[in-house]
């Protein structure tokens, strides 16, 4: 157990020649902890913020969050995008209150104070009857905008932070996965309509590490397993068209941990294993092949610190939005095709429903074990966790055969089958942690 | 028939339905669909609309065949599905029985309904409620009533944890 006196970067016990990593249980239960995640973290990084194709039009906008700082996203009557805290400056009320929609003007439901969709203030009302100070013209009295925005491949970020690196630097071997997920389409992708929002009681990084966890696949989702046993004679739901994962446990695959906490497991499924619902013809015709090779991958991503990319057969992205030490909020969308037609469409839907959807057949037992974690977690100096070494023996420093292939530069690589559950690409997420929770006390936590 | 009959029919069935679910009895609860039935639950879209077009937008649960219903009924059982361990206890009311048509062509019967499920697993400590409105299409198939529709409007889909059949 760290002392006091330690740092919080002494709760992740990584010593590599030794083969040792651990992650103490107070990361997952401590509220100080908490608070310093949303500020050392959240704070100072890049933040998905929402897709492109939501904001077609002058005007559109979307509302989100970093961490639990507001945020409305805007695409501008001069088609410009922006982000701005959604709070505004007058006595601090969110000024949208829709997930999203279309509107030429904010105007906040207090006091008027109305921000045209550029964030500028357009209006105040009573101002020349307000007396105020002769100095309050010089304040700037629009929608804070966020310090950085940026867009690779139709995905919005935006960070808090003036001082991030750019965002492709940041992204950096993320971006072959964004890219294999945004070439299905001709005219890119696109979150398809419906909420999928959900939230359990735990810790936001129960799901930043089940989102790359194949261990528990054939425990937690051993139902479902037994659901697509049945459904290989036809029984049930059979045009969910789920992959049968018991059937490709003997498959590669391959860990990733990258630079700046982004990690990624890649499965990949014999030619007979159902694959996603892709156009690969039309992909073919539209890219060169050596990267339409990869598109129909399986893989699970984690963009630090909070984006999850992954693809089975449909293709999902999901938002973790911490809210507390032990409450989580889930945003979860089914991408699509710009323009693919009904029938791949509804396959995409079909398969995201009874596999991802909080209302499905395999996630409500994620969740259910992260709010058994949580419980089991709780109380007293708390335990080292014994989570994150299952494929240590087979580490390679660097790129493995299979990052090459794909074009990918890791700063540690195993490779082995589905079997092998990796947890070695998680040490990029917690060595990330560390380092930007740095040296803040433990008397501060 | 009668308006008031036809009332009492779907209302029966409707009743009928919510207490095979309260009492667990999963093989009775199936045996109200036809094995051709549609059981939907769209989703909400963001900008605060109900989608309409499965094909092309998201559902929480969209089954065109009961077949999908008995993929739940062997998640349940299988004991192996965590979500499932401590099934919760539930209370399903159903009230506010219209029906749709006037007609009734075909022998099928179209109604709406409002409902108000509670449920409660004792590891939660706590209670969670879905509650909406729903539309049926009510067949007699076999000598008897059976539902061959039934399309769920969830008011509340800021759904805790998870959502399941039981729960609606």
């Amino acid at each position: 157990m760290p002392s006091l006196s330690s740092t919080v970067r002494d709760l992740i016990d990584d010593r590599p020649a030794e083969g040792i990593f651990r992650v103490h249980s107070r990361l997952f239960t401590d509220p100080a902890l908490f608070d310093l995640e949303m500020k050392l973290i959240f704070a100072r990084t890049w933040n998905f913020l929402g897709f492109e194709a939501d904001l077609s039009k002058a005007h559109d906008f979307v509302t989100t969050s970093i961490g639990r700082t507001p945020v409305l996203v805007t695409r501008s009557k001069d088609g410009e995008v922006g982000a701005f805290l959604n709070r505004c400056p007058h006595r601090g009320a969110t000024v949208c209150q829709q997930e999203m929609g279309s509107a030429r003007a904010f105007v906040c439901p207090y006091h008027a104070w109305t921000f045209d969709s550029a964030g500028q203030l357009i209006g105040m009302k009573e101002k020349s009857a307000g007396a105020y100070p002769s100095n309050f013209d010089a304040m700037a009295h629009g929608l804070t905008p966020l310090a950085r925005v940026g867009i690779y491949r139709g995905l919005i970020f935006g960070s808090l932070s003036e001082d991030v690196a750019s965002l492709e630097d940041h992204l950096g071997p993320m971006k072959f996965f964004i890219d294999l997920a945004m070439d299905q389409g001709s005219h890119g992708m696109e979150p398809i309509p419906g909420r999928s929002v959900y939230s359990f009681r735990g810790n936001w990084k129960l799901q930043l590490d089940n989102g790359l966890d194949g261990y528990h696949l054939t425990t937690a989702h051993a139902s479902f397993l037994e659901v697509m046993m049945r459904r290989r004679t036809g029984q049930g739901n059979t045009s969910a068209n789920s992959l049968d994962f018991a059937k490709n446990m003997d498959a590669r695959q391959s860990a990733f941990a990258f630079p700046n906490g982004h990690c990624a497991l890649v499965n990949e499924l014999p030619e007979d294993a159902r694959r996603p619902f892709i156009d690969m013809e039309e992909v073919r015709s539209r890219i060169p092949e050596e990267r339409a090779r990869w598109v129909d991958l399986n893989y699970n991503t984690l963009i630090f610190p909070n984006l999850q990319l992954i693809q089975n057969t449909a293709l999902a992205l999901r938002i973790i939005r911490p809210l507390s030490p032990d409450l989580t909020e889930m945003h979860y969308f089914c991408l699509g095709a710009i323009g693919e037609d009904d029938d791949r469409r509804a396959m995409r839907l079909r398969a995201f429903e009874d596999f991802y959807n909080a209302a499905g057949l395999a996630t409500p037992d994620d969740s259910a074990v992260y709010e058994m974690c949580q419980r089991g977690l709780a109380g007293g100096d708390g335990q080292w966790l014994q989570g994150y070494m299952r494929g240590v023996k087979s580490l390679e420093p660097g790129d493995s055969e299979r990052a090459r292939a794909f074009g990918v530069r890791a700063d540690q690589s195993a490779t082995g089958s589905i079997r092998s559950g990796f947890e070695t690409q998680l040490h990029a997420a917690y060595r990330q942690w560390a380092a930007m929770m740095g040296d803040a006390r433990m008397e501060a936590a | 028939m009668e308006r008031v009959q036809a009332t009492a029919i779907v209302r029966d069935i409707l009743e009928q339905e919510a207490i095979f679910l309260e009492e667990k009895r999963w093989d009775d609860w199936l045996s109200l669909y036809t094995p051709d039935c549609l059981y939907w639950v769209p989703a909400w879209r963001r900008d605060g609309t109900l989608c309409s077009d499965p094909r092309r937008e998201l559902s929480l649960i969209y089954y065109a065949s009961r077949g999908g219903l008995e993929d739940r009924v062997i998640r349940i059982r299988s004991g192996q599905s965590p979500a499932g361990e401590q099934l919760a206890r539930t209370t399903h009311l159903v009230s506010n029985v219209r029906l749709e048509d006037a007609e009734q062509s075909g022998g099928m019967l179209k109604a709406r309904a409002s409902f108000a499920t509670h449920f409660y697993a004792p590891k939660d400590r706590k209670p969670s409620i879905c509650f909406g409105n729903l539309r049926v299409k009510i067949v007699q198939a076999d000598a008897q009533w059976r539902i061959k529709e039934k399309i769920v409007q969830l008011q509340n889909d800021y759904i805790e944890t998870f959502l399941d059949v039981y729960c609606l």
